[in-house]
């Protein structure tokens, strides 16, 4: 799941969405109960909720990444088309 | 630019907190991939080494800017749901094609870039004409689009019209000319996400203010009755296209599907540098494959995120936030004359602000903290947009242009250099083009008018060129000429209704007059692909074709299938094209 270099973007993506997962979040807890700021949402909180699911989906991107990690440059020999290139090598006599 | 009056949201400082993490992250994508940027391939090509499914998000990614999400909300206020067919029809099927069809092309040739591939299969003169004309165009929209942006959020938020370009202007070129392609792709997955965070509780929130999708579609029909149109007109996208005067948009089926789902389509999704330079990008034949497919499960999803909020906009009673200006609808406010009174069109109806329904719907339903969120989804939105624009102006610019005109022969590193300096050289001239458009508003709707006439010939070219080896260089080149021309004169023999002769048709006389300026358009694009298909056609029949040798990997019946028999199942091309086909069909029968 990593680009070049085992460069993930999970891991960008899981800190954005962590970090305004926090800010939203936490500002929504601070602003719980104020009737007149939610007047506009129909009196949903949309901070409190969407913050938190902002910030599990952060740490879901994060622990994917995490989990993932460094395995994720897998043996040519665990992958589809590292399979068949092997093949096509044995095939030809080319292994090294 | 001061703002005209006072602007219509404030932002807290939680607002402002949200943005600046978002940019504070863009910027760590483009400085953490800086040393990755070593040769050109690396600059303009992402080394091709990404997986499918990154190069599938930005794939829609770079397509979605803001004009996309400001656009198709306010489409969705105009026309309602039929507005899905910009999708459904106009991108999906055309999306499927590239991906199974003409990706085995692009990405098998080894090209660099699109005009490059016509380089390959036909000649340089018409791989220049393909090249020139997209490098002027991706400049100009991506000024357009800057000068929209800059406009509404000078008008949203009271922010100056220079700070808000400059800015976002800044941050693309940083991103783009630390990382180059990678960065824009990683960015551009990084912007999908928070798009579609954006956008969904502003949807959920608006359906519960208007009482679901029921209470939409009974407000909506009678928005359509007092417009003289059936009740269903705005919440049915097919069952109202029998008569172009029974459905908002004005046209009939058959202009839809062929003018729209057929040659516009094809035209932008399998031959738009923009976006097949994201599947370029791929690390393998299959992947590149794959990210079309993969990009369409998303796409064929976007007309509830992007569209809903313009059709919700239209019904939501204006309540005690009072953001509705007099003469308005919902909480669309009216386009307002030279004197401040609401403009009225030719039946005296009063011209609503259709492009701010999203924009409204968001600063209305979202309390401080969302609406930071929301702002930022529209500012992503834009810059994805932009790092498109600039990243395949600056791949055609220094491949299609530089190298195979200017300065052949030179080494790597000064193509990476001069790659760095027209990411710099792109994000000016777009600069320069949003004041343009600002100062000279007539000058950008003709080049418009220009691009539709050069773009609408594109995929005769291309299919012909693609299936079938006898088509030769000077019959492309001929043919795509005469397409654009075709075009031309169609568009100057006709009219939209109610529209007088001038940048809109007709300075030619006026044979005949279409219910909308979208017939009109659809057509127009209909005759220029019949006459380009039908010349390039003739032209090549009657000049000498190259050996077949030549174009093995590069036309259908001279290049091997790809053998997809020992991939598993669930990521077999011709698998993912099905589904999406059939998942599409669904929506369209349950929205008929």
């Amino acid at each position: 799941m990593s680009g070049p270099s085992g460069w993930d973007i999970r891991v960008p993506i899981g800190g954005l969405f962590t970090a305004l997962g926090a800010i939203i979040g936490g500002y929504g807890l601070a602003t719980l109960g104020d009737a007149d700021r939610y007047a506009a949402s129909f009196g949903v909180n949309v901070n409190l909720w969407w913050g938190a699911a902002m910030l599990v989906f952060g740490l879901l991107m994060l622990a994917a990444a995490r989990m993932q990690g460094r395995s994720s440059a897998a043996p040519a020999v665990d992958t589809f088309e590292g399979r068949a290139t092997e093949g096509r090598e044995h095939h030809r006599g080319l292994e090294r | 630019m001061a703002p005209d009056a006072a602007p219509v949201a404030h932002l807290a400082l939680i607002d402002y907190a949200v943005m600046a993490v978002y940019f504070v992250v863009v910027l760590g994508v483009g400085w953490g991939l800086r040393r990755l940027t070593r040769t050109s391939t690396d600059f303009f090509l992402s080394g091709r080494s990404l997986p499918p499914w990154i190069t599938g998000l930005a794939f829609i990614s770079a397509n979605l800017g803001a004009q996309e999400v400001i656009g198709m909300g306010a489409s969705g206020a105009k026309y309602g749901i039929a507005t899905s067919h910009f999708y459904w029809i106009g991108a999906i099927p055309a999306m499927v094609f590239v991906g199974l069809f003409m990706m085995p092309f692009y990405y098998g040739s080894r090209a660099r870039s699109v005009p490059e591939y016509l380089r390959l299969r036909f000649d340089e003169k018409t791989r220049t004409l393909n090249a020139v004309s997209f490098a002027v165009m991706t400049v100009f929209s991506s000024g357009v689009s800057m000068y929209a942006m800059g406009k509404l959020l000078n008008l949203l938020l009271g922010w100056s019209f220079d700070v808000s370009v400059l800015v976002s202007a800044v941050i693309v070129l940083a991103y783009v000319l630390l990382g180059g392609l990678t960065s824009a792709i990683y960015n551009e997955v990084l912007q999908f996400f928070l798009i579609v965070f954006g956008f969904i509780p502003l949807v959920l929130l608006g359906l519960y203010a208007v009482g679901g999708w029921d209470g939409l579609s009974s407000r909506l029909a009678e928005a359509a009755v007092t417009r003289g149109l059936p009740a269903g007109a705005y919440t049915h996208s097919w069952s109202n296209l029998g008569d172009p005067s029974q459905n908002p948009i004005g046209v009939e089926w058959f202009g839809l599907v062929m003018g729209l789902g057929f040659v516009l389509s094809f035209g932008y999704w399998c031959t738009d540098f923009l976006v097949v330079q994201r599947a370029m990008a791929a690390d393998s034949m299959t992947a590149a494959r794959r990210t079309p497919l993969i990009a369409a499960v998303p796409k064929m999803l976007f007309p509830f995120l992007v569209i809903l909020p313009g059709m919700i906009a239209l019904v939501l009673g204006s309540g005690a936030g009072g953001h509705a200006t007099p003469g308005g609808q919902g909480i669309v406010p009216a386009k307002l004359a030279a004197g401040g009174a609401p403009l009225l069109d030719g039946a005296g109806r009063v011209v609503l602000d259709y492009d701010l329904a999203t924009p409204m719907l968001l600063v209305h339903l979202f309390p401080a903290g969302m609406l930071g969120l929301g702002l930022t989804a529209l500012l992503a939105s834009f810059m994805s947009g932009m790092a498109g624009n600039v990243t395949a102006f600056n791949t055609v610019w220094t491949y299609d242009i530089y190298q195979s005109h200017i300065r052949r022969g030179a080494s790597d590193a000064h193509y990476l250099w001069m790659g760095r300096v027209a990411t710099v050289g792109g994000i000016a001239l777009a600069v320069a083009a949003a004041y343009v458009a600002g100062a000279f508003n007539n000058i950008m709707d003709l080049l418009q008018l220009v691009f539709a006439f050069v773009n609408a010939p594109l995929f005769a070219t291309f299919a012909l060129g693609m299936f079938w080896r006898r088509t030769t260089g000077h019959g492309a080149f001929v043919g795509l000429l005469t397409g654009m021309l075709g075009a031309a004169i169609h568009h100057g023999l006709t009219l939209p209704a109610g529209v007088q002769p001038g940048v809109k048709g007709g300075y030619l006389g006026v044979l005949h007059t279409y219910p909308s300026e979208l017939g009109q358009t659809f057509w127009t694009a209909i005759v220029a692909w019949v006459t380009c298909f039908v010349v390039t056609i003739a032209v090549s029949l009657a000049t000498r074709p190259r050996p077949a040798d030549e174009l093995r990997g590069l036309v259908y019946s001279l290049t091997p299938r790809p053998d997809d028999r020992r991939l598993p199942l669930h990521s077999r091309p011709w698998v993912l094209g099905v589904v999406v086909l059939v998942l599409t069909l669904a929506l369209n029968l349950v929205f008929f």
